[in-house]
Parts: C-alpha cells; sequence; structure tokens
C-alpha cells in the first residue's frame, strides 16, 4: 500500500483518515459532479441530527433506507426528507397512497409530487434506478419489500450517478438483512407532548439510526414543530443494531 | 313464403328471391375499431421510397372535398376484391366449400377453384352441391373470422400507401394517389399487388381507376385493369348489373324492364328511376360512373410522416431491427425538424415475409424529436415483435405531432430548460411502462375526491386557497373495518381493535362532520365523523364513523396519520 508522501511515517491516526477521505472520494467519484452543481450535498434535519451524521446531515447521492415502524410515522419522516431535497420528487409504489393534503405539513407540494404506480418488483427497481439516474430530480421513495444486495448496490450507484437522494421505504423486520444504502433508519410512532386528551398535538417520532456508514447508531426522539424537527437525544440505545 | 320454400331452388341463379343473400356492406364486426370516416387529406407525394429512406410531411392543411361533392380529378383508387377469402383462408387442399344458413336453407357461398371445376357455384344449395361432388369439403360460415382476415389483409396492404379501408366483406380500397410512380407506374402497382396476393396463396381481382366506385363496380362485374382519367363513364356502362352490388330482387326487376347493364340503365331519365326504385339505385348509378365521390374509411388514419426502409434479405436478430429503427427515427426526427415539428406519437410498423403485420406504439409526454431518447423509449418495446421468418419492410409513422420550434436559450434559463426537458424524458420513459401521474387538489372535501389525477406533463397551479390541514399521509384505498368502544354513544373512540388487539386510545381529536356532496353522491350516502386518534402505543391513525352513532354506525380506519 502507498504511503501518502507528506505524512508523517508514525501518524497512525492521520494516516488512517486520509486513506478513508480516499476510498470515499473513489466510491463517490460519479456522484462529485453533479453534485457539485447543486452547492450543497447534504440535507439538514435538525442540529442534534446533523451532528451525529458523519455528513452533517443527510447526503445526497446515495441510498437511504427507511423501515417503517409505524406507517403513518414513516411516511411523515420521508416526506420530509423528499422535501428538504427539493425539486421534483417521484414517490414509486405498488399502490401509491400518499396523500398530498397530509403531506404538505412537511413542505412537500403536490405540484412536486409525481406517483409512479409499479404492481411488479422488477418494474418498480427499473424505475427507481432510471430516475435514480435522472439529474433533474431531486428524490426519489421505492416502497418495496426486502431487496437483495445486488438490487440495492445497482441504486447505490445510480444514486451517485445521477447525484439523487433515493429513499426505500421497507415494513420494519427485526434481523434485516445486510443492505448497500448508506444509512438505515427506523421510524416509530411516541406519544405526544400534548397535556390534553382531546387534542393529538404536534406529531413526535423516534428515529432509530441503526446503520450508518462512518458514523455510529444513535437514537432520536424527535416532534415536527411547526416548520422544524426538534429534537431531544434519545436516552435510550438503539434497539438493536441491524 | 311458405310456398316457395318447397321447390327446388335452381342452380346458379342466386339465392332465393324472398330472401337477400347478405346484409349488403355491414361489416359483421369492426375489429380495427378506428376505422372512422376521417376526412382525406391527399396523400401528397409520398416517400414509400423502396429500398431507400425517404420521408415527406403529408399536407394537414388539405381538407377533404366533402361526400357527395364532385370527385377529385387527381386522385387513382386500386380497388381489390377477394372472392374466395373465405375458401382460401382455411388453407385446406382438395375441393372445400363454405356454406351458410340463409333463412330457412343452407347455401354455399364460396367455393374454391376445384370445386368450382366440379360444378359447384355459389349460391347452390348445400345439399346440390353434396350431390354433385360428394367428396367436397364442407366449412360452416365464419365471418367474424373473415373479417379479421380481410382486416389483416388491409394491414398488409399499408405497404403499398398509407391509406386503405376495408369494402363490404370481401374488397379492399387503396388510395394510390401519388404512389404508382414509386412502383413503376398504375400498371406495375396493380401487378405487384396482385402478384404478391397470389404469392400468399388468395385469388385476387384489381381494377385502378379515378374514382373508388368505378374500379370496385369494374372489379365486382369480373373484369379488372387500368382506367384513365377521366374515362370511368365509359369504362362502367358495359358492365353487367352486378357490378352495382344490388339486392337480388332490384336485380331482377331491372331485368324484367329489359335493363341488363349499367349504360342502359344509366340511360334511363334519372327522376323514374328514383320514383321506383329509391335513391339507392340512383347513388350507385352515380358513384360507378364515377359522377359521386365514395369516401374511403381508412382502417388507420393517414399519418403526417412517415419513413419506410425496405430490406432485401428479411431482418430477423434484434440488432438488425435496431439498427433499422436508429436509420428510420434519424430520417423521421429530420424530416420533423425540417418542418418544424416534433412526434407526440409514433408507431413502428414491421411487414413481414408471410404477410402478417405487427405494430409498436410510443407516446410522449412532449413534443419531441430526439432521436436518442425515442430510441430509448422504442427499447423496452422491441420485444413484442415476433421476427418469425424476419421483416422485409418496416415504416415508422408519426401520426401526431404537435409545432415544436427551436428553443432558444439564454444565460439565466438555460439549465432549467434543460432539466425540465430531462425531467419530461424521464416521464416519458416510465410512463411507456407504468402508470405516471401527479394529484391535483380539487374543490371538494369529501376526502377521496380531495385529489384529482392529472397528467404528469403538465405544470400544476395550486389554487390560492389550498392550505395544509391536519390529514394522514397515507389515505387507504380500501379502508378496513374497526371495532371501536366508547363511553358514550356519541363520544370519541375510547378503545379499538385493528386486527386482533384491542388498543386503548390515549387522545382523540374530533369528531370532525364530513356530509356527502349532495350534487355529485348518491343519495344513501351517509355522512362521516373523523376522528384523529393517538393510541397509548404512540400510533396516530385518521378514523371514521359511517352512519348514525350507536351501533349501526361502521368504523373504519382510513388512514395513518403521521
Amino acid at each position: 500500500m502507498p504511503t501518502p508522501a507528506d505524512a508523517p511515517p508514525f501518524d497512525r491516526p492521520a494516516l488512517l483518515s486520509a486513506l478513508r477521505a480516499r476510498i470515499a472520494r473513489l466510491e463517490r467519484s460519479g456522484a462529485t459532479e453533479a453534485l457539485s452543481a447543486r452547492g450543497e450535498d447534504a440535507i439538514p434535519l435538525s442540529r442534534a441530527i446533523d451532528a451525529g451524521l458523519p455528513w452533517g446531515g443527510l447526503p445526497r447521492a446515495a441510498l437511504h433506507e427507511i423501515l417503517a415502524a409505524e406507517p403513518g410515522a414513516a411516511a411523515g419522516f420521508a416526506a420530509l426528507v423528499l422535501a428538504r431535497a427539493g425539486g421534483t420528487v417521484l414517490w414509486i409504489a405498488p399502490d401509491p397512497d400518499a396523500w398530498p393534503p397530509g403531506l404538505a405539513r412537511f413542505g412537500l407540494s403536490p405540484a412536486h409530487l409525481v406517483l409512479v404506480r409499479a404492481p411488479r418488483a422488477q418494474d418498480a427497481l427499473w424505475a427507481m434506478e432510471e430516475t435514480l439516474r435522472c439529474p433533474a430530480v431531486g428524490a426519489a421513495l421505492l416502497m418495496t419489500g426486502a431487496l437483495d444486495l445486488t438490487a440495492a448496490r445497482r441504486l447505490q450507484l445510480a444514486a451517485e450517478a445521477g447525484g439523487v437522494l433515493g429513499l426505500l421505504l421497507r415494513p420494519d423486520e427485526d434481523n434485516a438483512s445486510p443492505t448497500a444504502a448508506l444509512t438505515r433508519w427506523r421510524i416509530g410512532a411516541t406519544p405526544s407532548d400534548s397535556a390534553s386528551p382531546h387534542a393529538i398535538g404536534d406529531p413526535a417520532w423516534s428515529l432509530d439510526l441503526l446503520r450508518c456508514r462512518g458514523g455510529r447508531p444513535a437514537t432520536w426522539r424527535a416532534t415536527w414543530h411547526g416548520e422544524d424537527l426538534v429534537t431531544e437525544e434519545g436516552a435510550t440505545p438503539a434497539r438493536q443494531r441491524a | 313464403m311458405r310456398r316457395r320454400c318447397c321447390g327446388t331452388p335452381r342452380i346458379g341463379e342466386g339465392a332465393p328471391r324472398g330472401q337477400p343473400p347478405a346484409p349488403p356492406a355491414a361489416l359483421p364486426i369492426d375489429l380495427f375499431a378506428n376505422a372512422t370516416a376521417v376526412p382525406l387529406p391527399l396523400p401528397a407525394p409520398f416517400a414509400t421510397g423502396s429500398g431507400e429512406v425517404a420521408a415527406s410531411p403529408a399536407g394537414v392543411q388539405e381538407a377533404a372535398p366533402p361526400g357527395r361533392a364532385h370527385p377529385d380529378p387527381h386522385r387513382r383508387t386500386l380497388a381489390l376484391l377477394l372472392p374466395r377469402l373465405p375458401v382460401e383462408r382455411l388453407r385446406r387442399p382438395g375441393p372445400v366449400a363454405v356454406w351458410a344458413q340463409r333463412g330457412a336453407q343452407r347455401v354455399v357461398v364460396s367455393v374454391s377453384t376445384e370445386a368450382e371445376a366440379a360444378g359447384l357455384r355459389v349460391g347452390q344449395a348445400l345439399a346440390d352441391a353434396q350431390a354433385i361432388l360428394p367428396g367436397v369439403v364442407l366449412v360452416p360460415e365464419d365471418a367474424a373470422g373473415d373479417a379479421v382476415m380481410l382486416g389483416r389483409l388491409a394491414l398488409w396492404c399499408l405497404r403499398f400507401t398509407p391509406l386503405v379501408g376495408v369494402e363490404a366483406q370481401d374488397g379492399l380500397l387503396l388510395d394510390i394517389t401519388g404512389v404508382a410512380h414509386l412502383f413503376g407506374g398504375e400498371a406495375a402497382l396493380r401487378a405487384e399487388v396482385l402478384g404478391r396476393l397470389a404469392r400468399l396463396g388468395l385469388t385476387a381481382r384489381g381494377a385502378v381507376a379515378g374514382a373508388p366506385g368505378t374500379a370496385l363496380a369494374l372489379v365486382r362485374a369480373g373484369s379488372g385493369g387500368v382506367v384513365a382519367a377521366g374515362e370511368e363513364a365509359a369504362a362502367a356502362r358495359p358492365l353487367s348489373l352486378a357490378a352495382l352490388r344490388l339486392e337480388p330482387r332490384l336485380v331482377s326487376a331491372l331485368h324484367g324492364l329489359g335493363l341488363r347493364d349499367v349504360g342502359s340503365v344509366a340511360a334511363q331519365p334519372r327522376p323514374g328511376l328514383v320514383r321506383r326504385f329509391g335513391t339507392g339505385l340512383a347513388r350507385a348509378l352515380e358513384e360507378a360512373l364515377g359522377q359521386a365521390a365514395r369516401p374511403i374509411s381508412p382502417i388507420r388514419p393517414p399519418p403526417e410522416m412517415q419513413v419506410a426502409q425496405d430490406f432485401a434479405d428479411p431482418v430477423v436478430t434484434r440488432e438488425g431491427i435496431e439498427a433499422a429503427l436508429g436509420l428510420l427515427l434519424e430520417a423521421l426526427c429530420r424530416a420533423l425538424r425540417e418542418a418544424g415539428r416534433g412526434a407526440r406519437r409514433m408507431l413502428l410498423r414491421a411487414h413481414r415475409v408471410d404477410g402478417a403485420v405487427q405494430e409498436v406504439a410510443i407516446g410522449t409526454g412532449l413534443a419531441t424529436r430526439d432521436p436518442k431518447h425515442l430510441v430509448r423509449l422504442f427499447h423496452g418495446k422491441l420485444e413484442r415483435l415476433e421476427p418469425d421468418c424476419g421483416y422485409d419492410r418496416i415504416t415508422l409513422e408519426a401520426p401526431g405531432t404537435d409545432p415544436l420550434t427551436g428553443v432558444q436559450e439564454s444565460l439565466g434559463t438555460a439549465g432549467r430548460a434543460a432539466r425540465q426537458a430531462e425531467l419530461a424524458q424521464l416521464l416519458d420513459r416510465l410512463s411507456q411502462r407504468l402508470p405516471v401521474w401527479r394529484l391535483a387538489p380539487r374543490a371538494s372535501h369529501w376526502p377521496e375526491r380531495a385529489m384529482a389525477r392529472v397528467n404528469a406533463f403538465e405544470p400544476m397551479e395550486m389554487p390560492v386557497h389550498w392550505a395544509p390541514r391536519p390529514r394522514p399521509v397515507r389515505l387507504l384505498r380500501r379502508p378496513p373495518a374497526l371495532e371501536v368502544m366508547a363511553e358514550v354513544p356519541d363520544g370519541p373512540p375510547f378503545r379499538l381493535r385493528l386486527g386482533r388487539i384491542w388498543q386503548r386510545v390515549l387522545r382523540a381529536e374530533g369528531p370532525e362532520r364530513i356530509e356527502p356532496e349532495w350534487w355529485r353522491d348518491r343519495p344513501d350516502r351517509l355522512p362521516r365523523d373523523y376522528y384523529r386518534v393517538e393510541l397509548d402505543s404512540g400510533v396516530r391513525l385518521w378514523v371514521c364513523r359511517a352512519g348514525p352513532m350507536g351501533p349501526q354506525g361502521r368504523w373504519v380506519l382510513h388512514g395513518h396519520l403521521p
């Protein structure tokens, strides 16, 4: 292995970080071009979460996996990510039931949402890959079941080529298989802070970052308050490592 | 009637008098449903090049003459008659006859050449035919099958001209205005068509004339050939009355008057003829003499643009088809650019060597003439072609085009326009295989009607007053039923059962009463009371009770709240 010439010979951490950066550059060579046109390459979620992620937010040009412990909360979180990615977003599902009146609360306007119905798994994967390769799209969401590693890797490569953020929305399962996605989240619902039994208050979610390439798993409890995601550091550790 | 049925039917005299043999000019089933009477644009010099790629925009602006106006003197028509189609499409060796039930009688409606040589005739009673030739293969008539076969032949004829119409049960009309020179003249074109039909094993008669009615009269009377422009009346006069395709009753009445050919009928004073025999005869006469126009109902609307490629050796492989498609697309896109238009639909038509015709169509959301994009749209669909023994001709046409002028890009909008075009191309590709749509808000408070599916390609205008409300992010299309317990009959849910587990409701907001829209709904639709509930697990649901409070009300889960 060639040693970088400028690094001091015994500075192990510096050497390692240089090599990591190099590998990261190699892995994402295709995406840099597409991302440089957009300015920033990570989507901010909230201050606490951004600090916990190595990219300072949820990176574009990558695939992220969301395990839906609760369908409503997961769809809300996905809508939030899609809306913050900006531009036209595609929602690909066997039977897309996304409903804009509710999604609009998270900033996702119906004018930016395109729905694609793909009952067959091959069609859905093809549509997702085509979408991720198109730089004119902001983000794409695919509702799917379990995905094999090859398909996920293909989608990850397509996302890198197009600079598009891809979301995989899957039903929750306890021992999820390994994935090629950059991060894996489990989104569940928690009781809200509302004091009255006659008002359900702001949406409150539990966000488990189960897997994160180059980062640590973590748990947050987040509340959607007005236009912002307000988080408090979760006291409980991640339920389990998936 | 009953008395006549007792007599033996005479041989070779046509159908019995009381019963016209077949409903004239009534095609049993129109399988090619778009045989609408489109106004016929004059096929402008049409480039169906043999061996070379060529393109030509046909004039859209040239409107057709209205139905009964004087026929167009420049139009040329080739009429084809397939008298033995019901027998020949069976492809059986030996003497064959097709019979059908006509009233109380079974009569022969079509005979093969061998059977005719043995003495069988069309219109003979079935028993007579069996007596004359006991070994004849008898097949019951299948009018729908014949119509399908004729429709297929009409598609096949599109290799000669883009304007082909089906005529009754056994005829085809080809508008060959401006195409004959590509085949070396009208006589050569006629010979080519008849020769190719003979190779397919079909007996056919063909005649070329200026008026479609004259050409049809010629083939129906048993002759053929090419009639020069302006000679229609002279050519039609000596024909027998069979040329006019009249009811047998009318023919025998005319025979009774001593009128045995078209010319002698035409010489009679017209008012008297109309008074005695109706306008049908007069109309048939005028059409046959070329004095009245007869419209052709094309099986496919004539395309605005078309390019074609012929192959000396049939193309079988996918690579070959793709290469041909690339060439054709390039030529068509060049023609589109010159005309300042972009295609909205495209149709690839592949003519197989054995006469079958296969079609592949694509559509685009926005007008386009980018060959690279169009190739990708065709890519997934080429799998449907079945090049069994290969294609000897592939045509590509643009049935629908829109004006598309070059886009002038300014400094500020260059990137945006390119991005929009890219997005439109992506949606095009997706919509070739999958349904793609957007949801637009609609003025309705009924949840299922609040959003309407709209075209994904059109930019959406948001209504001014549309604001987000506490609504579910996912609306279930088939809402599952719930079991609900409430402390008081009209109170919010206290416990609810979804699936097998009873869950406690922590918080409930509501009710929100939504009344059915009486101006739109059926009258028995019940009002709904919606609650937003939070279970003790934190799950938030949008549940509703349809109908009255108490045990009659039906509870369903209608959506998931975030």
